[in-house]
């Protein structure tokens, strides 16, 4: 049998595959570590964000995923920074506001604007730098051999895992749709009316699959046993333990210092 | 003991007419066995039923039993079903697990559940590869298998729990000739041991694979008896049609050419020594 | 009717799926398109009701070419069954589903009703009108999806494996219905793996190979040539081997060997 123009794993993921020193590092340090950082950015001042972002993109580009972290900040920073600019820097009134020709500007509101614009940046590369060293299934894995319990690991899995096959109905149906007279290129109002007809179908397939996939679960044993094996889980060396610990004890603290003092 | 025993098992959704309507069924360990049925005659209700999918919680048969291995599946665990017996549906996506990134995590997602040591699991994964053609697969995103491979990848993941029996609905449905012959020959290399219940609505399949045939006609079984005497039975001849040989052999009996000692063929290879030996006698 | 000039399609260019297929359709013909999984069977399918554009030559239906005209715009002149009903079904009625292409096209509201009533009867659904789709039997929906198509009367009908998952009584009553069509003049196309279906029905074969168009010809042709058959893993029609074997005239169906045997041994 020949395979149908099939993809590979992940078109729909963020991962750049790799062999650096984050990709080998246990995803469940990773997703610490990001907790901790996401945290501690609104502790900083718009310097020590700066540090942080700089820091997470240099190691993304050590991590070969450079160039997914520049469209990717590119793509989601470009029209955020162009937003808060008009807003901040333009639109609202303060006392500095410095009128020129049409154009109105305030150094306060610019200053403000680049405080969120580094934070929101910091956060960014922060995830980044998770999800393009991180594989799905490594985290699921993770997870799973930390005893996390496997109902939890299967709502994080199966949305990624899903979110391809899902798509591909989709189009399948716009498809049906379509050959049997749906105008999908028409006026707003005509889309509008066509839209149960690709949404209904979506939805009955939809649960079809959860009560199909429920019944598979029962008969793979799925929460037979109040344990499972898991097989090449990630591993986890002492080191990275005690640093989650350690971060896992700060991060309140940080919190807790952040909304007391 | 029987392996699955069916004591006259009347079996509805809702107040609709009843799918199954007094099913008496018993399968042995080891069988190969086809239940075959047109469209809407129970079967895949059936097979739900020898499974343990069905009655689901709030449902229950109107009347009769099923047992396995001595009790109705709602007295045993989980985790004893898994071991003893493995459904394959219909339709191949939906059998993935949804909990693993690559075709080698589906296959190994069973027996982790069952809490076997790796090497264990390792090593029926690797059996469960080579049996159903997947090696090549391993490290593929389930969900981007073609519908064949999916189908392959289903039954793998059900054989690697080492159940008694397998059951399989419609396995070769959505294949074309030569994938189709491909896994009925993957499926006669199946240990001996191992109990087949396969449910389909064409012959084929089920000749290449059953000894024992169970007809099933609204709701009820009608024959339960060997290839020759199910192919013979005038329903399935309504049901499935005859094989093309079978049906020009009754067009030319009808025409009174065809002795009535004769027997009728059902495959090809029967056909030609019979039709050879007809013309022969006819000069 | 329908005309595919020298098209080829791919979605990158390092993997072409079709060719230079070229071939050409008439009313009253009915054509099997077969070919193994893969061979781009379905990508030809979805260029015949313009769901795709081919990437170079041109697909026309009754004059339309698929290439500036819009999907649902074809719809009117090539009618689509596909595999999976569940894949279309929306209404909360068999009634509904069925009228729903009738609704689309400009029709005084007596005439949707007569066509839809008829395409109900003609599928034997007139007593299942007003239940839902999803609670019929696999086979029935089928059939609510071929009736949707049928109300819509288009001049071709293309039809992807419409013989799978039906039983005997299924088959012989779309075969009834394909035969009805072939009648009134539509062009079929019939997508399909069941050999003894194609040799029951079809007056012409085409075979896609690799993408390519291996095989145009007429079924008795097809099914004695070895090499055809094999590039498309397509098997004979058993009585076609059978009449073969007994040096009677090609016998595509059951019945034509019968009256072949029948002349000889007289």
């Amino acid at each position: 049998m020949i395979t149908q123009g099939s993809s590979q794993t992940g078109t729909a993921l963020l991962y750049v595959p790799g062999n650096s020193f984050i990709h080998r590092m246990n995803p469940l340090t990773k997703l610490v570590g990001l907790l901790w950082l996401a945290a501690t950015t609104f502790m900083l001042p718009p310097g020590g964000m700066a540090v942080i972002f700089a820091a997470t993109f240099l190691f993304g580009v050590l991590a070969g995923a450079g160039k997914a972290f520049i469209k990717r900040l590119i793509l989601t920073l470009g029209p955020f920074a162009i937003f808060l600019f008009v807003i901040h820097g333009v639109l609202i009134e303060r006392h500095d506001t410095i009128q020129h020709e049409w154009i109105s500007f305030s150094p306060e509101g610019a200053q403000y604007m680049l405080k969120i614009l580094v934070r929101v940046a910091a956060l960014l590369a922060a995830s980044m730098l998770f999800v393009t060293t991180t594989h799905p299934a490594n985290l699921l894995k993770a997870l799973d051999s930390h005893g996390v319990p496997p109902g939890i690991a299967y709502l994080i899995a199966s949305p990624l895992l899903l979110l391809e096959p899902f798509s591909a109905r989709a189009r399948a149906i716009r498809d049906a749709q379509q050959a049997r007279g749906l105008d999908l290129t028409g006026s707003w109002k005509a889309r509008v009316k066509a839209f149960p007809a690709l949404l209904i179908p979506l939805v009955t397939l939809a649960l079809s699959d959860l009560d199909h996939r429920a019944t598979v679960l029962d008969g793979r044993a799925f929460r037979a046993r109040p344990f499972r094996v898991v097989l090449d889980a990630p591993v986890d060396r002492p080191y990275e333990c005690w640093l989650r610990r350690a971060l896992l004890i700060a991060l309140p603290l940080q919190i807790g210092v952040l909304l007391w003092l | 003991m029987a392996l699955i025993d069916i004591d006259n098992l009347v079996f509805g959704y809702g107040k609709a007419t009843p799918v199954l309507d007094g099913v008496n069924l018993s399968i042995a360990h080891g069988e190969r066995i086809a239940i075959l049925g047109g469209n809407g005659s129970g079967k895949t209700t059936l097979a739900q039923w020898i499974a343990g999918s069905l009655p689901r919680p709030g449902m229950t048969a109107r009347s009769g039993t099923l047992h396995a291995e001595g009790k109705p599946w709602s007295d045993w665990d989980a985790l004893k079903r898994a071991e003893t017996i493995q459904f394959v549906g219909q339709i191949p996506s939906q059998q993935i697990s949804g909990f693993a990134f690559t075709v080698y995590d589906e296959i190994v997602f069973g027996p982790g559940n069952l809490g076997l040591e790796e090497a264990e699991i390792r090593k029926r994964a690797n059996w469960a590869l080579d049996t159903c053609n997947l090696r090549h697969l391993v490290e593929r995103d389930p969900f981007t298998l073609s519908g064949g491979e999916q189908q392959r990848l289903s039954i793998a993941a059900a054989l690697v729990m080492q159940p008694k029996a397998l059951v399989l609905d419609e396995p070769t449905g959505n294949f074309d000739p030569e994938s189709r012959d491909k896994l009925l020959n993957q499926i006669n290399q199946l240990p001996e041991d191992l109990t087949v219940i396969l449910c389909d609505m064409a012959l084929k399949p089920a000749l290449a694979i059953a000894r024992r045939f169970v007809l099933l006609d609204e709701g009820r079984i009608v024959a339960d008896s060997d290839a020759q005497a199910i192919l013979a039975h005038p329903r399935t001849l309504e049901i499935f049609g005859a094989p093309a040989v079978t049906e020009a052999a009754l067009a030319i009996r009808a025409a009174g050419r065809w002795p009535e000692s004769k027997p009728l063929p059902f495959t090809y290879g029967q056909a030609e020594t019979l039709f050879k030996e007809v013309s022969h006698a006819h000069g | 009717m329908l005309t595919v000039d020298k098209v080829a399609f791919h979605y990158t260019a390092a993997t072409p799926v079709l060719r230079e297929v070229s071939f050409a359709a008439e009313g009253g013909e009915i054509l099997a398109l077969v070919g193994r999984n893969g061979a781009g069977k379905s990508t030809l399918l979805r260029l015949l009701n313009g769901l795709r554009k081919p990437t170079q030559g041109s697909v026309v239906i009754a004059g339309k070419n698929t290439q500036d005209t819009p999907p649902h715009i074809i719809s009117h002149s090539i009618g689509t069954v596909f595999q999976t009903p569940e894949q279309q079904i929306f209404n909360a009625t068999v009634r509904g589903e069925v009228a729903f292409g009738p609704n689309n096209l400009p029709l005084t509201p007596q005439q949707r009703e007569e066509r839809v009533v008829r395409a109900l009867a003609r599928t034997r659904l007139t007593d299942f009108a007003g239940k839902h789709p999803l609670d019929l039997d696999q086979a029935q929906r089928r059939f609510v999806a071929l009736a949707s198509v049928l109300a819509s009367q288009p001049p071709a009908l293309l039809l992807d494996e419409p013989q799978r998952g039906l039983d005997q009584r299924g088959k012989k009553l779309l075969e009834e219905i394909i035969r009805e069509e072939q009648a009134a003049g539509r062009c079929i196309i019939i997508v399909c793996h069941d050999m003894e279906f194609v040799a029951r029905l079809a007056s012409r074969i085409i075979a896609l190979s690799d993408g390519r168009l291996s095989a145009d010809m007429a079924p008795v042709d097809f099914f004695s040539d070895a090499p055809a058959m094999a590039a498309a893993s397509v098997e004979p029609p058993d009585t076609l081997r059978l009449s073969a074997a007994l040096g009677l005239p090609a016998s595509l169906t059951p019945s034509s060997f019968a009256d072949h045997w029948l002349a000889r041994h007289n």
